[in-house]
């Protein structure tokens, strides 16, 4: 199929799944994607083609800066805002020939695990249960799940903060990528939790994901969290020793597989999804070991306490003075009328960010902060530690040194290549139980959610989840890979002999 | 460079200001307020001249130089009577000061941006997008900015943090963009540090001849935007100065009288520029200071209170942003009076934060402890540690320009023998180039005279010292000149004293050609003094007898005087008369003042 053809179904698709609400913004009105696409299909024809993106349509998460759209990140203290410049991530890929198609939907600033926390309206993902009733469609990054889902575009790149650009990609039955913390740039992508904050790739394949992420994969030096172009070559040279190259070709990797993850409140055909899948791997000829990473169980609390309080420093900034929306409002409440900001972030938010931002006031106050902030990091270190527990390769940029050695837990259980776990603990929920006026609703609930992927991170390691079908009932789960920091390629190659299976 | 200023001016130019808001001190007060103050208190202090004009009587009359005197015997009194107070309060009471210097930092660049920090560009020109805070940019920290921090760490005496880290203080102003200042909290560039204070640098008489002030730690952090007040409601921002690396120095409560703060914020100011630390001073607004005032009674139960690793003092104010050293003294005082008389009236010291106003009397209460701030100090999660490196620590200690007391010392002890007075200015004057100069005739005088002994030695100082100070020094007040080395070359003047030293020229001849040199004679001084016909030929004793004798029969009566009466002071007039008689720079007055004595008064025995 022609670029040509493929971009403009891409369109086509962008308007008849209008409703889906995916997009915030796109350029399907301007035909200027036209010319492009015309210029890459000739390019193709001619055998040089830019990057296996070039022509290609790619939606970017509204929280990525981008100087051709606005970048509203779903709020309304953004709503007409446009970035000055390009985030280095959109720019290596228009570099590469693709072509931003839109600026996708999703929770405000990122925060939420099902898009409906949006200035703009609920992202709705294009699968629907038996009476028709509108499923989730994950979040934070659902508009750019469903994008990709529902063929809007070809790739799409999220952002995963505590799970973002997985849970959605369960959702609805895509390949999901959130990369080691630091190997793709920040620069341009709206902080929400920088020490968690990642780049995210959708894809309907492993394959166009590792495209897209062979693009992105670049130290810059405007991020100063990018990983320098020393500390690359130092786990390149660890992967390439002989013992971990193996890894890359060996039909018999070690399977690690967590048991704190498998809790009671574990949907069956999650469970069922999980099971079948680690068999799957075992007659492929891999080994499965039961692993414990005993901190699980505070994660969910130490993220919910971390994230929140990064956020509500990075998000002191948008007050309606020197960019976005400036909001007044009626003056008749004497309490507020006297501070400059009030009217702008009263309004301007959404409440389940100014839940967090108080969340976060809260556990940075004086009085707060040793219990809550010191204590979280503490746990976040544990956390580190439990996965270079079980782990058989070190983590390249915190090697045990000699006379650490005995830090290093000489537990006996067995020591993986990667970890096999779920993504999420039940299949998307439907979108009306999710509202506030539902009665089984609250945000506590909702955070549960997360409560699979916030490990990898906390200790911001390499995390994908793919797509598999169980046989008879025919439902889609996300099953989730776990590697060690770096191991960047061993994921996506576990990941590619997964996706997409029907066990 | 961003312009984003230029696109939203119409908007961003009128801000709402907060009545409530607890940051108004933050700002750097704009200077126009106090110029605009100037004219109604001067008007307010010579009430007299507007009464007399108005109800003139003349039985109420009184001379103007009988008023006069008055006034100046009252000021006295009343100068008097508050000394006495302050003893005998100071008797009582003692007071505890610490002091927060902000500084800036003389660097190119911002803190995290590449961004310029010439604050004589127009208003927000020099503003990167992290500057503004704007959406997904990041910090870029300027490295170079490390050392002129470090250069007033080392001159400071602080121990260098191998490692230091950069926090999140958050608050909500205008002037700062991001919702937060980047500051070092929990790992700060350098602790431990001291200053040495002296006597000449102007402490108070009853803390002797030194004290040492602690310096607890030296930290990094980023300036506010300016902002001008147009009242009632507009204010303008430029945020050129957004993000000016600057350096808090934070020193410890070891501080008990007022003019010793003051001479505490003087000599860290000196100590900062002379090592080319910051650019400017107090009087630019390049420098601010913020005071930790404490009283509590002398010889009485410790107080609860401690602050900084020291305790038993009573509860301390904070008196924020004091933009000179009078009124860091003047504001000292002023709190410590009040806390004197909040206590002796029975009352308690509240832990506050107050303000004060040039030219006032009285501190003034901003905010209380009900209205603190919570900063919620936070790591900043995207910028790494600061690590330091010993290497380049000891090459900016080996290449620091030696500090002002040693060098007081140097000038002050055997080798140069020179008073404290006169070392100081030549330390002080031209950032140094006085007293390069200075050592350089020193240097080129004593080449000339090898041999002579340590005494003499320092008597070539002592001359080159006066020469340097207070004839060059005169020559170019009186022409209103700025500091020029070339203008009278070293080699010059040290010629020039070298004739005057050998006795080969007269005082008076080696100012006169010291004139010419300055004036642009560009001849060396030998050919000069050759050919104006300058260099002394001694007069025999028979040309002085009879150039006095001459003197003498002018005027008779005057030697019976002398003779008679004793008043030997009329034999200058003589001398006078033989200088002028004689021939022009010929004549050495003490000579001719032997001589005149050997006329006058030998024959009368």
């Amino acid at each position: 199929m022609s670029l040509l053809r493929e971009a403009e179904r891409c369109v086509a698709n962008q308007s008849s799944c209008s409703s889906l609400n995916a997009l915030i913004s796109s350029w399907h009105q301007s035909c200027q994607w036209l010319d492009r696409v015309n210029k890459a299909d000739s390019r193709r024809a001619q055998g040089r083609p830019k990057s296996r993106l070039d022509g290609r349509l790619v939606a970017i998460k509204d929280n990525i800066c981008t100087r051709d759209l606005p970048t509203t990140c779903a709020s309304r203290v953004l709503d007409s805002f446009i970035s000055p410049f390009n985030a280095t991530v959109v720019q290596q890929l228009e570099d590469a020939g693709a072509i931003v198609a839109g600026k996708a939907n999703l929770d405000e600033f990122g925060m939420g695990s099902h898009s409906v926390n949006s200035y703009f309206g609920p992202v709705k993902n294009m699968y629907c249960g038996r009476d028709a009733e509108d499923f989730s469609a994950g979040g934070s990054s659902g508009g750019s799940a469903v994008a990709v889902a529902t063929e809007q575009c070809y790739t799409a790149l999220g952002t995963d903060t505590g799970g973002s650009v997985r849970l959605p990609a369960a959702y609805t039955g895509l390949v999901g990528f959130k990369p080691s913390y630091g190997l793709i740039s920040r620069w341009g992508v709206v902080a929400y939790a920088n020490s968690l904050d990642t780049v995210g790739i959708f894809g309907r394949k492993v394959s166009g994901v590792r495209d897209v992420f062979d693009i992105l994969n670049q130290h810059d030096p405007r991020d100063p969290t990018s990983l320098s172009l020393d500390s690359r070559s130092r786990i390149d040279a660890q992967l390439n020793s002989a013992c971990l190259a193996s890894r890359m070709k060996t039909n018999s990797l070690k399977i690690g597989v967590p048991v704190e993850y498998n809790i009671s409140e574990l949907d069956p055909t999650v469970r069922r999804a999980w099971s079948r899948s680690l068999n799957y791997m075992l007659h492929q000829g891999h080994s499965i070991h039961r692993v414990s990473l005993p901190t699980t169980k505070l994660a969910l609390s130490a993220y919910y306490v971390l994230a929140p309080a990064e956020a509500s420093s990075n998000l002191a900034k948008f007050d309606g003075v020197r960019f976005g929306t400036s909001l007044d409002g009626d003056n008749s409440d004497s309490q507020i009328a006297g501070y400059l900001y009030a009217q702008t972030r009263g309004q301007g938010f959404g409440p389940e960010v100014k839940r967090r931002i108080l969340l976060g006031t809260f556990s940075l106050s004086a009085s707060a902060i040793d219990n809550y902030f010191i204590q979280a990091q503490r746990i976040r270190r544990l956390v580190q530690q439990d996965f270079n527990a079980v782990f058989l390769a070190d983590h390249p940029l915190m090697p045990y040194r000699v006379n650490d050695a005995a830090l290093k837990p000489t537990s006996n259980q067995a020591q993986v290549d990667v970890l096999i776990c779920p993504t999420a603990p039940s299949p998307p929920p439907v979108l009306s139980t999710l509202g506030s006026g539902s009665a089984s609703y609250s945000p506590l609930h909702a955070y549960t959610n997360d409560v699979f992927t916030v490990p990898a991170s906390l200790a911001g390691l390499p995390a994908a989840s793919v797509p598999v079908t169980v046989g008879s009932s025919e439902s889609l789960a996300g099953v989730q890979i776990i590697g060690q920091y770096g191991d960047d390629a061993l994921v996506l190659r576990v990941a590619e002999m997964l996706s997409g299976k029907r066990l | 460079m961003l312009r984003p200023w230029m696109r939203q001016g119409s908007r961003a130019t009128c801000l709402f200001t907060c009545p409530r808001c607890l940051h108004l001190l933050r700002r750097w007060p704009p200077q126009q307020l106090q110029h605009s103050l100037r004219p109604s208190t001067a008007l307010s202090s010579s009430p007299r001249s507007l009464q007399t004009s108005t109800t003139f009587e003349l039985s109420d009359r009184v001379p103007l130089r009988k008023q006069l005197k008055q006034d100046a015997k009252s000021l006295k009194a009343r100068k008097r009577q508050t000394r006495e107070n302050e003893e005998a309060s100071r008797q009582k009471w003692e007071l505890t000061v610490g002091i927060e210097i902000h500084a800036q930092l003389n660097t190119e660049a911002k803190l995290f941006s590449r961004a310029s920090t010439s604050s004589t560009d127009l208003p927000n020109s020099n503003v990167a997008l992290f500057d503004l805070a704007f959406p997904g940019s990041q910090p870029e920290f300027q490295a170079a900015t490390l050392i002129p921090a470090l250069r007033a760490a080392i001159a400071l005496d602080c121990d260098i943090q191998r490692v230091s880290k950069f926090d999140r203080k958050h608050y909500f102003y205008q002037d700062q963009p991001a919702g937060y200042q980047i500051t070092q909290y929990y790992e700060p560039l350098a602790k431990n540090g001291h200053v040495d204070l002296y006597r000449h640098d102007g402490i108070a008489a009853e803390d002797g001849d030194h004290v040492r002030i602690g310096i607890k730690q030296i930290q990094m952090e980023q300036d506010t935007a300016k902002s001008q007040e147009y009242p009632p409601s507009t204010q303008l921002l430029d945020f050129n100065r957004v993000s000016h690396p600057l350096i808090e120095i934070i020193t410890m409560p070891q501080i008990h009288t007022p003019a010793t703060a003051a001479a505490c914020v003087r000599k860290i100011q000196s100590i900062l520029q002379s090592c080319n630390a910051v650019t400017t001073g107090m009087e630019q607004g390049g420098l601010r200071a913020d005071v930790n005032v404490s009283i509590r009674q002398r010889g009485d139960v410790a107080g609860d209170h401690h602050y900084g690793g020291i305790g038993g003092l009573g509860q301390r104010t904070e008196i924020k942003n004091l933009s000179s050293f009078k009124a860091v003294e003047d504001a000292i005082i002023a709190e410590k009076n009040r806390q004197i008389a909040v206590l002796e009236s029975g009352g308690v010291v509240e832990g506050e934060t107050r303000g004060w106003t040039i030219g006032s009397t009285e501190t003034r209460r901003l905010r209380g402890k009900e209205g603190e701030v919570d900063y919620r100090y936070m790591p900043d999660p995207d910028l790494p540690p600061v690590y330091i490196g010993e290497d380049l620590i000891s090459e900016l200690r080996r290449t620091l320009p030696t500090s002002s007391d040693a060098l007081l010392s140097l000038l002050t002890g055997a080798d140069y023998g020179l008073t404290v007075e006169d070392a100081k200015p030549l330390v002080e004057l031209d950032e140094g180039a006085r007293l390069e100069y200075y050592q350089d005739v020193v240097d080129l005088l004593r080449q000339q005279h090898p041999e002579t002994g340590p005494k003499a030695q320092q008597a070539l100082a002592r001359l080159a010292g006066n020469w340097v100070l207070h004839e060059l020094g005169g020559l170019l007040t009186k022409a209103d000149l700025a500091w020029d080395s070339q203008r009278v070359p070293a080699e010059a003047l040290a010629s020039l004293l070298d004739q005057l030293q050998q006795k080969r020229i007269t005082g008076p001849t080696a100012k006169q050609v010291l004139s010419l040199v300055f004036e642009g004679d560009q001849r060396p001084i030998l050919q000069l003094l050759e050919e104006e016909n300058l260099l002394l030929r001694p007069l025999s004793r028979e040309e002085y007898i009879t150039l006095a004798e001459a003197a003498i029969s002018m005027n008779p009566s005057m030697v019976e005087q002398i003779r008679h009466k004793n008043q030997l002071g009329k034999l200058g007039w003589f001398v006078g008369q033989m200088m002028r008689m004689g021939e022009k720079g010929r004549v050495e007055a003490p000579k001719a003042d032997a001589i005149l004595r050997e006329l006058i008064l030998d024959g009368t025995n």
